[in-house]
């Protein structure tokens, strides 16, 4: 049970970490531990086969988001 | 889901939020989205939908990207 | 036999040494595999951190490698054993593919923490703990400095340069 707390705790720390930092691309690390976190919950939450796809599919995506969003601001700097 | 977990994505909910309406920059709101996506999933899993779970966690990052490309624009 | 803090605490340092051992091996702090991961790189040299480090948080961030393959292979063991790690593994590399990555260092690291974390199980560990165990592990790479952090990754790039050749 203190598995849960635990990335539960992670995540909100992270979620802090993120509105005090800054810089834009410094801040997606924290937002990939905020991922992490998450995928953990949702896995804990609910031991079931289905679930594998489900925590696979939030962290793949969530993982994309992140790498749309670098991606396009270095490009967005780069042109000018 | 017991009470420690619920009041970590309610924290998170309001986090995303707060930050999503505060910040200027366009990719720092959308980074705030996300935090508010990943603090609704705990409770979509909960209630044991997880073709629901599977479905936004598909969607949400296709939302992002579409509005990612209006951000290009705006930018050049 | 021990207390569950003191085996999520183990489990840390297992995981930590896995997927550190692994991505260093896959020389993922040699470059950016995208230019979003470049990008984070050049910021967080800017902020007072090393290049090398930097790539491989950037590469974290914008690929899916063997730090969530870790994670993931630690969720399938804990829903369904041992097909269910590898099941996730496919997963992994399914990913890497939609995230323009060749996929050698997830699809690894899922394949050795899906063996380690179902012998560990059979010791008197829990799954949960590795689960848990790696959520602390990726906290301690990504998320409390990355100026110490990428110095420290740099070191240990340096030392695999050293032991297996290449270039520096």
């Amino acid at each position: 049970m203190i598995a849960i707390y635990v990335c539960a705790v992670i995540a909100v720390y992270a979620a802090l970490r993120v509105i005090a930092e800054r810089n834009t691309m410094r801040k997606l690390p924290f937002l990939n531990v905020i991922s992490f976190a998450v995928t953990a919950i949702i896995a804990l939450l609910l031991p079931n086969p289905i679930t594998i796809i489900a925590a696979a599919a939030y962290f793949v995506g969530s993982t994309l988001e992140s790498n749309a969003i670098a991606s396009t601001w270095a490009g967005g700097i780069k042109k000018p | 889901m017991n009470d420690i977990v619920m009041a970590a994505s309610v924290i998170l909910i309001l986090i995303g939020m707060t930050a999503a309406i505060i910040n200027r920059d366009p990719f720092d709101k959308l980074i705030s989205l996300s935090i508010l996506i990943a603090g609704v999933f705990p409770f979509i899993v909960d209630r044991g939908f997880l073709d629901v779970a599977i479905a936004t966690a598909l969607i949400a990052p296709l939302s992002t990207i579409f509005t990612l490309m209006v951000c290009r624009r705006v930018k050049e | 036999m021990l207390d569950e803090p003191a085996r999520i605490l183990i489990a840390a340092v297992l995981c930590w040494i896995n997927f550190v051992a692994i991505d260093v091996f896959f020389k993922l702090p040699e470059s950016g595999g995208v230019c979003g991961a470049t990008a984070i790189a050049e910021e967080v040299e800017k902020g007072g951190g090393n290049l090398h480090g930097g790539f491989m948080l950037g590469n974290i961030v914008s690929s899916p490698d063997a730090s969530a393959g870790t994670l993931l292979a630690a969720c399938g063991v804990y829903c369904a054993g041992l097909p269910g790690g590898l099941f996730a593994a496919l997963l992994v590399y399914i990913g890497n593919r939609i995230c323009y990555d060749p996929g050698y260092a997830g699809t690894t690291g899922a394949i050795t923490a899906t063996f380690l974390v179902y012998g560990m199980t059979q010791v008197g560990f829990a799954a949960s703990d590795f689960i848990a165990g790696m959520v602390i592990a990726i906290m301690t790479i990504q998320g409390i400095s990355y100026v110490h952090s990428s110095r420290l990754i740099a070191r240990l790039w340096d030392f695999r340069n050293r032991l297996l050749g290449g270039h520096p």
